[in-house]
């Protein structure tokens, strides 16, 4: 393995000081002068017509400005890809929490006043809440004018609640069932999770600013956005500018577009700039959460233990709009299984429309979902078959050279070593004591694509500026590029500074998803620190007359390796003012990365069979990676992940009753809080093989993927009994048991009878 | 409902900066820091006091300042997250949680360090169950914790 300087070793943030200060700049800090505040009015009921809006109270409280409705934004349509999200509901509501009106005042407090006092008359139609509902003969359709909307995949023929359907896949899995001894079939089912992000959803717009349109908003995709925003008002791209903040959490859900034409026009109406601030009861009722799902299973296997076909048919419920989803459908589908060698399996992927909280994307997007349905199932048919676990999972575990069931091909492919190494860990399997009980998962999960620029410049007082577009989101970026300029220009982390640019500076930039970060940044970051640092040496070996083969950049000095002469940066740029000494360059990867990252986990549970409460006691992480960057932060993202598996796993949901989203805040949340955690160990089994010139792997969102199954898993060996239904909480645990012990009882019973 | 709001005069000291203001009854004391001294570093997020990120001390108690009127706080001392370093010199606190990882997206950090502070400030070295326990009410959904735990620790150890 390559030593580095600073690559490698723990890096303290550059938003550190910032951040613990009270400094950092978020969309919800912005204030502007004469800044107004926005406050929308929301429908109350899931499928309606809406009859009539009367406005008139709210515009006659003291303090407010304008009040507008859809007919004041009529054709105005708003996505991520899928342009099918009203600006606000015209004519008909899909969703409790829908947009119906927005209200703008001095302050918040007096808009908020001022929604409630805007009456809306509803006509209600029958609405559909699940994806039953969705599929059933007769059911209404949503989107009677889908054909008319901008964006699908897949533009749908007729008029339907499935707006997206896909099927990936290897192989003829007729063919593979017709060659089992066994089939196995399953069906899990998957909650919504919100993000939980903790900034509030904000932006402040200003429909003129200096002849701009211009926007603060929490976004990690500014450049995505802008282009979603000027479809949506109606304006030139080049109108728009995003000015750069901290991103107070992301976690997938802030990546399309929210309020920001609606405020464009709330500020064009006023002639002010415009602020709106989503509360938390707004934001669970009408947030863009992680989508519920069903995935049914179905694998068939020989009696050796050699899986020969494997399907999943995974639904997912979308809610009232696909707009919320940055490719207008759950990416992350075809990325699960391969860490399984299946030569024939499909998948079938289809997402619908209901009358419900529309659906976003969340840290494993369809992945997450697909995984738990996929590892929990293979972990029952091991056990069904009488067959050891990690002998089944060897049996049929991912190789060097082998097709994935996606049908695709990664290098440098460790999934049996990444099994290995987390059993020898854990000890696997240890002698357990009564309803103890230990589970295994594992997945895989290569680093999205994308494309960034980086400018680096070695300024006059031997600083360094680096310049990039992207907003840091919180997972730790902007340190990330710091770091790569420092090793490549011979300087101190402490001797950079990292400044984002506004959405003036590069034509197109994808932001942070998909675990993409480093892959995409890394490649760019490097060439500009070297294009800097020959602009370095060249200036140095023309004012000293060094030879410039003896040169090296280190220290933030110019040396002459040979002599041992050396001449700071400050000093050589002191003397050459008129000199720019700067490196700018671009990377663009789209598409699949080579590597991808296995993972495998193992929970360790206590059930309590009185109460059925479930102790996560102990909980292993193994992570197949490259090189890491900065190990500090690299655990974070483990960390974080794991933490937001584990409420997935046990306790969050948004559930849903007559189409409203029942969590009213976070005190009903439930995410996980510090007694929640388990001891958790990591082991990272790092390699010389990786995505770009230092050998990288992603992280940001393998860890999320397995928790869940892992800790299924584990349930099942502490009791016997399987869970089929996220979240697996006390009250299902202990149905589960009771019934498992009638049938005990019933089975006796036949067996005397 | 009336429609005009009534108001009322508060003089209160923030960070070692006496302030008076005439402030709408309604008014919480999160809004007054944010929104009428500018003090954006306290973050308000759940607005119902379960998540401990708009964690301010009030005459050297813990509050929560989404469920403290801004009216409650006439004559009171008050310190934030901009109170807390010495100029440009961090509190041990703040410097553990840069050197630990104890923030990502920094949003529920100033509430962290407020309440990792008084916490400290009562037991100058708490064990892991006592940090836990003590720091349950300050939710973050980016670090799964454990290094704001580290954090602490370290600054245990620097105080």
């Amino acid at each position: 393995m390559t030593t580095y300087n600073v690559i490698g070793k723990n890096a303290a943030r550059k938003d550190g000081f910032a951040k613990v200060n009270g400094d950092a700049e978020y969309a919800i800090d912005v204030a502007l002068p004469g800044m107004l505040h926005g406050k929308a009015v929301r429908s109350t009921v899931p499928h309606a017509r809406i009859v009539k809006i009367d406005s008139s109270r709210a515009l006659a409280l003291p303090g407010v400005h304008a009040v507008l409705t859809g007919e004041d934004v009529a054709g105005h349509m708003l996505g991520s890809r899928v342009r099918d999200v009203p600006v606000l509901a015209n004519r008909v509501v899909r969703f409790i929490g829908e947009k119906v009106a927005a209200v703008v005042a001095d302050d918040e407090p007096t808009a908020e006043r001022a929604r409630n006092l805007v009456e809306v008359e509803y006509e209600r139609l029958d609405s559909i809440f699940t994806i039953e509902d969705a599929l059933a003969n007769g059911a209404p359709v949503l989107h009677p004018n889908m054909l008319s909307y901008q964006g699908y995949i897949k533009p749908p023929e007729q008029p339907s609640n499935v707006f997206f359907a896909n099927v990936y896949g290897v192989g003829d899995v007729e063919l593979g069932f017709a060659e089992a001894d066994q089939i196995f079939e399953d069906t899990y089912t998957t909650q919504r999770q919100h993000p939980a992000f903790f900034e509030p959803r904000a932006c402040v717009v200003h429909a003129d600013l200096g002849g701009r349109v211009q926007i603060w908003t929490s976004t990690k995709t500014p450049y995505a956005l802008k282009g979603a925003i000027a479809l949506a008002i109606g304006v030139d791209n080049d109108k728009l500018l995003i000015n750069p903040t901290y991103v107070g959490g992301d976690f997938g859900g802030k990546g399309c577009p929210w309020d920001e034409a609606l405020c464009y026009f709330l500020s064009e109406k006023t002639g002010h700039p415009v602020k709106m601030v989503m509360d938390y009861q707004e934001e669970f009722e009408a947030g863009n959460p992680r989508h519920g799902s069903i995935v049914k299973v179905r694998t068939g296997v020989k009696n050796d233990g050699t899986i020969t076909a494997h399907h999943q048919d995974m639904i997912f419920n979308s809610g009232a709009y696909a707009g919320l989803m940055p490719l207008g459908y759950l990416a992350g589908t075809d990325r699960i299984a391969a860490n399984f060698r299946i030569a024939n399996a499909r998948f079938d992927h289809r997402q619908v429309y209901t009358n419900t909280v529309p659906g976003g994307y969340m840290r494993g997007p369809g992945e997450v979902q697909g995984t738990f349905a996929m590892e929990s199932h293979m972990d029952e048919i091991a056990r069904k078959m009488g067959i050891d676990i990690v002998e089944f999972r060897r049996k049929n575990i991912l190789r060097p050279g082998d097709i994935t069931p996606m049908n695709e091909t990664f290098s440098g492919v460790r999934a049996e070593e990444t099994l290995l190494a987390a059993v020898a860990k854990a000890g696997y399997p240890l002698a357990t004591g009564p309803y103890v009980g230990v589970g295994i998962s594992m997945c895989s999960r290569p680093a999205g694509g994308g494309e960034t620029h980086v400018e680096i410049t070695v300024e006059e007082e031997g600083t360094v500026l680096l310049r990039t577009p992207i907003f840091e989101q919180g997972s730790g970026v902007h340190t990330v590029l710091a770091l790569i300029a420092a090793e490549e220009l011979g300087t101190t982390l402490e001797n950079i500074r990292v400044v984002p640019w506004n959405t003036d500076a590069v034509e197109n930039d994808s932001g942070i998803a998909g675990s993409r970060g480093t892959r995409m940044m890394v490649p760019a970051a490097h060439e500009a620190s070297l294009q800097a640092k020959t602009e370095l040496l060249n200036t140095a070996a023309e004012l000293t007359g060094w030879p410039i083969e003896q040169l090296e950049s280190k220290d933030s000095a110019v040396v002459n390796m040979a002599s041992g002469e050396q001449i700071g940066w400050a000093d050589l740029l002191g003397r050459v003012p008129d000199r720019s000494i700067m490196g700018r360059a671009s990377n663009k990867e789209m598409g699949l990365a080579e590597y991808t990252t296995f993972a495998a986990q193992i929970a360790e549970v206590e059930i309590d069979p009185e109460t059925g409460r479930i102790h996560l006691r102990k909980f292993l992480s193994v992570h197949d990676v490259g090189t890491i960057l900065n190990p500090i932060g690299h655990q974070g993202q483990i960390n974080g992940s794991i933490v937001t598996g584990l409420g997935y796993a046990l306790m969050e949901e948004l559930p849903i009753e007559n189409g409203r989203v029942t969590t009213q805040s976070f005190a009903d949340v439930k995410i996980p809080t510090m007694p929640d955690l388990p001891e958790l160990e990591t082991l990272l089994l790092e390699s010389d093989e990786g995505e770009g010139p230092y050998k990288v792997r992603s992280i940001g969102e393998a860890p999320l993927l397995g928790v869940a199954p892992a800790i299924a898993n584990a349930i099942r060996d502490a009791t016997g009994v399987r869970f089929y239904d996220l979240p697996l909480t006390a009250e299902k645990i202990l149905t589960g048991l009771r019934i498992a012990a009638r049938s005990t009882i019933y089975d006796h019973h036949e067996e005397t009878a | 409902m009336t429609s005009t709001p009534i108001k009322q005069a508060v003089r209160v000291t923030v960070n070692g900066t006496p302030y008076s203001a005439e402030v709408p009854t309604y008014r919480t004391l999160v809004d007054f820091l944010r929104y009428d001294l500018g003090l954006t570093g306290t973050k308000e997020t759940c607005s119902v006091g379960v998540c401990g990120a708009c964690t301010v001390m009030l005459d050297g108690k813990m509050v929560s300042s989404c469920l403290t009127l801004a009216v409650r706080v006439n004559d009171a001392e008050i310190q934030t997250i901009e109170g807390v370093a010495n100029g440009d010199e961090l509190h041990p606190v703040q410097q553990a949680f840069i050197d630990n990882g104890g923030f990502q997206c920094g949003a529920c950090t100033p509430g962290q360090i407020m309440a990792a502070k008084a916490l400290l400030e009562e037991n100058s070295h708490p064990s892991e169950d006592e940090i836990k326990q003590f720091m349950m009410g300050n939710l973050c959904r980016c670090t799964g914790y454990y290094q704001i735990i580290d954090s602490i620790k370290a600054a245990a150890e620097q105080m």
